[in-house]
């Protein structure tokens, strides 16, 4: 005789109880412990709803303009934005689409529920009251905004520029740009995504946060800042002859400088003469791991503490630099490096205050229908990066960099100002390079850092530096 | 003249029902921008008086046993009901229509065969019945394609899926076949080891049958189909040897073949893709939209939810026939949803406890695999719902919107009604 059916049946039903067990837990989870964070998911049409039955609050720059705000249609309430140049910053809140930028990052506080008020929350959440939504602040500078975009002038670029002593970010172009009144209109709405979607350029991409370049000679920052941490002295001299290579093994492999430069280098001159193979041999000397280190320390390969959508970038694919092609490549900023303009602006700010790197925001702060402030953005600074005298040291020959005889950067100059500041052209395989400027000023108390990126420009770091002095001379209001 | 049986207790169950029919549609409609219109109670009233007189059907044949599955299937037959008037207001007398139907096709399956055991006098009949049923949707004229899944049979405006009726007569067939030889089966003359070597001449019609199944659905696209087969056959085998080790090899297989077909077909692939990463921006917008959506949904619910009708459920794009889980969900919460899962689960252990105590093997086998087919498309679509596993369109018992699956569940409750009545005839208890 076989074991009896009977005794089947038990078992086959005990395990299906635990299935049911294993089911409801999963139910559970879902509805209960990640209800929170679904809401908040810029996607989650719930928190998009509220657009469609009620205004949301209304986004303004720092000087209560307004850039966002909701208006009556015949379906209800949709958004309206009064600044296509700050389109990607913005975002867009859109029934169909869910919401990007700040009108993502900041849903909840737009809806009247804002994360510092844990009893409007729970209003909301359980008894489905909400306040009436207030505003977001944002630390948008109109002055700076509009320099920005000016200097930029519709070429394809991002310009980033932030207050290095907070971390507010004051202007913040990139294009090309889309219009978000279209995506926020339930009559365009579907013609208007498939467009930004289908368009190589990407404008939906928010460039000054989550463009992704080479970032050339600029990255000579970094490597001078981890050469003068490892001990090496900048005053040596050290021998450039174009083209180079550090020995036979390279093969056909050699360091190209861009001014055919043959001559004896100090690292003032290496930054003013923007010199490849100097950093090139300086980042030999002091290792890959060394650059790898620094540039880890100054963020690149890991996702800013912006409050908008940023991208992270790399140091090389790997994470780590261990050929020698590869370490002498990254030292003047190829190989197979990627930063994003926020980062450099961060990098530049992070020198111009001594070696302490703020972080970044847009906003600044979120406020209550009545104007009563709910909750200020001010995240702090992120720490020290450098040692202050390295700080130091640095802008010292950033300054020279830009003001110097035969400077490089001489076109970033400002009459009666200090700037600190590198220029830089990435190759990339998509034609010609592109232009690079990041800077500070003024360079012994900076309030203005900025990054400057042109894309595939004829002339490299020739193009992007002119365009900062517009852009500083705003936010020193000179 | 058959003697009438007292069915007290499903006749108090049932008022509960009733309550819950009308308390749902009102609530729903009380949330709806027109508000509650009286003649909106028809479609609950209407529903109620049916389940009433097949209540009032059963006793007057005489049956006896179970008091518990028909208000249960009434319960969740109601339940979906509501879920069809607040996703689906248009479709919501069709559904009525369905739940005429499917009573109908209850009472027929109550009085048809006259002798239950002639269900395993025929078993080849039922073997030959099921394949065709199961390649019908492949065949010209009659066969159909709905989103991409050949799964539908239909003539004229009527269409049927066929895998539905499909899985109650596989498990009549496994039933009456493993009855036959599950001695053979459990004790095999050989083993190597710890592993039985099965006989394998007796093992063929099965497999046979199994692979057959596996087949037809590679052609038709179906992978809930397919899984459901594939977990009846396991379920069936292990149910008559107690040969934990030919589930082991049958879960063993069906991995491998799962990840055969990852790799070979893209409708797979991209189920198992949006699974494991839902969340991913290339594919929220795509082929993850639906699944998102509805973890938007029960993240939405909370514990005790949004309130029939307050919800956003109807973002889930086609959210009546997969995802009614997780809009029942979002708008009675946690606690709901745990209640209708406590439902199906009492359903199942009402279902194996008929079984336990029928008097044949074929009545067992066949009791325990019925209510193994209710338990099981329970937990693949909710798991699918709840992304615990890759979701399949497979639907849920009673609840999910649609006719094929409405009228099949409600002839298994009148099959193990039957097996219930046999074994309370065999007892001489009520």
């Amino acid at each position: 005789m076989s074991r009896p059916i009977a005794s089947n049946i038990r078992a086959l039903a005990f395990g299906i109880g635990l299935l049911f067990l294993v089911a409801s837990i999963g139910v559970g989870y879902w509805t209960l412990v990640a209800g929170d964070e679904l809401s908040r998911d810029p996607f989650n049409p719930r928190l998009v709803a509220a657009l469609r039955d009620r205004p949301r609050g209304t986004i303004v720059d720092s000087t209560g303009a307004t850039l966002a705000e909701s208006a009556k249609i015949a379906e209800g309430y949709k958004r309206v934005y009064r600044d296509r140049t700050l389109a990607q910053v913005t975002g867009y809140a859109s029934f169909q689409f869910g919401a990007a930028g700040a009108e993502a990052a900041y849903g909840e506080s737009l809806v009247g529920q804002d994360r510092a008020d844990p009893l409007a929350q729970w209003r909301a959440r359980y008894l489905r009251e909400r306040d009436p939504p207030g505003s977001v602040v944002l630390g948008i500078d109109p002055k700076v905004q509009k320099a920005a975009v000016d200097a930029l002038g519709g070429r394809r670029g991002a310009i980033i520029a932030l207050d290095p002593r907070t971390g507010t970010i004051l202007a913040s172009v990139s294009n090309p740009t889309y219009d978000p009144n279209q995506i926020a209109d339930p009559s365009t709405e579907n013609t208007a995504w498939k467009q930004v979607n289908e368009n190589n350029d990407k404008p939906l991409i928010n460039r000054a946060t989550q463009g992704l370049y080479a970032p050339g000679s600029t990255f000579k920052i970094i490597t001078g800042a981890a050469a003068l941490e490892s001990g090496f002295d900048p005053n040596q001299k050290i021998r450039v002859d174009d083209p180079w290579q550090a020995d036979k093994s390279w093969g056909s492999y050699f360091v190209r400088s861009s001014s055919h430069a043959h001559g004896d280098y100090t690292m003032a001159d290496g930054y003013r003469l923007s010199e490849n193979i100097y950093f090139a041999k300086v980042g030999l000397q002091i290792g890959g791991q060394k650059i790898a280190e620094y540039a880890q320390r100054f963020g690149i390969g890991s996702t800013p503490k912006c409050d908008l959508a940023s991208a992270k970038g790399q140091v090389s694919r790997s994470g780590s630099l261990d050929r020698p092609t590869l370490v002498a490549d990254t030292s003047y900023g190829q190989g197979e490096l990627f930063v994003s303009p926020l980062q450099m602006a961060l990098v530049a700010a992070t020198v111009g205050m001594g070696g302490v790197m703020p972080t970044p925001h847009y906003a600044t702060a979120v406020r209550d229908a009545a104007g009563h402030t709910v909750r200020v953005v001010e995240p702090g600074a992120q720490g020290q990066v450098i040692r202050p005298e390295t700080a130091k040291a640095l802008t010292v020959m950033l300054v020279n960099a830009v003001e110097g005889p035969g400077a490089f950067a001489f076109a970033a100059r400002i009459q009666g100002v200090h700037v600190a500041g590198k220029t830089g052209s990435a190759e990339n395989p998509a034609g010609p390079p592109h232009g690079w400027f990041v800077g500070f000023a003024p360079a012994e108390a900076p309030v203005i850092a900025v990054a400057i990126v042109l894309e595939n420009t004829p002339r490299g770091s020739e193009d992007a530096a002119p365009l900062s002095p517009p852009v500083m001379r705003a936010a020193l209001h000179l | 003249m058959v003697a009438l049986t007292r069915r007290g207790q499903e006749l108090g169950l049932l008022v509960w029902v009733a309550a819950l029919a009308i308390t749902g549609s009102v609530a729903v409609a009380a949330a709806e921008i027109a508000g509650f219109r009286p003649q909106q109670l028809a479609v609950p009233v209407s529903f109620i008086i049916v389940a009433i007189t097949l209540h009032a059907f059963l006793a007057t044949r005489g049956i006896r046993g179970d008091q518990v599955l028909l208000p249960i299937a009434a319960a969740l037959t109601a339940i979906g009901l509501i879920l069809v008037q607040r996703l689906a207001s248009n479709l919501l007398l069709q559904q009525l229509t369905w739940s005429l139907i499917a009573a109908g096709a209850f009472a027929a399956a109550i009085l048809i065969p006259r002798d239950l055991l002639a269900l395993s006098r025929f078993k080849w009949t039922w073997a030959l019945v099921g394949l065709f049923l199961l390649v019908s949707p492949l065949l010209p004229v009659i066969g159909r394609e709905v989103n991409g899944a050949r799964i539908w049979i239909g003539f004229g405006p009527v269409t049927f899926e066929p895998w539905e009726a499909t899985k109650v007569i596989l498990v009549i067939f496994f039933a009456a076949y493993l009855e036959e030889y599950r001695e053979v089966l459990s004790h095999p003359p050989r083993r190597f080891g710890p592993i039985p070597v099965p006989p394998l001449p007796y093992l063929v019609p099965i497999v046979l049958m199994w692979a057959l199944a596996m087949m037809v659905m590679v052609f038709e696209k179906d992978l809930g189909a397919t899984l459901l087969f594939l977990g009846i056959f396991l379920a069936m085998l292990y149910l008559a040897t107690g040969e934990l080790f030919y589930t082991l090899i049958g879960v063993v297989l069906m991995f491998a073949g799962g990840f055969v077909a990852y790799h070979a077909f893209a409708h797979v692939a991209t189920r198992v893709d949006i699974w494991l990463d839902p969340f991913a921006e290339e594919s929220r917008f795509g082929p993850s939209y639906q699944l998102v959506q509805g973890l938007f949904a029960l993240g939405n619910g909370g514990l005790l939810g949004a309130g029939l009708g307050n919800g956003m459920p109807d973002r889930i794009p086609v959210v009546w026939s997969d995802f009614v889980f997780d809009a029942f969900a979002e708008e009675v919460g946690f606690a709901g949803a745990l209640a209708l899962l406590a439902c199906y689960l009492l359903f199942v252990y009402r279902g194996m406890l008929i079984a336990l105590r029928a008097p044949t093997p074929f009545l067992q086998l066949l009791a325990a695999g019925l209510s193994f087919i209710v338990a099981f498309q329970t937990l693949v679509i909710v798991g699918g719902d709840a992304r615990l596993i890759p979701l399949t369109g497979i639907t849920l018992p009673f609840v999910a919107y649609g006719g094929s699956s409405l009228i099949t569940n409600w002839m298994l409750v009148a099959l193990l009604i039957r097996v219930s009545d046999v074994s309370a005839r065999a007892r001489g208890s009520p």
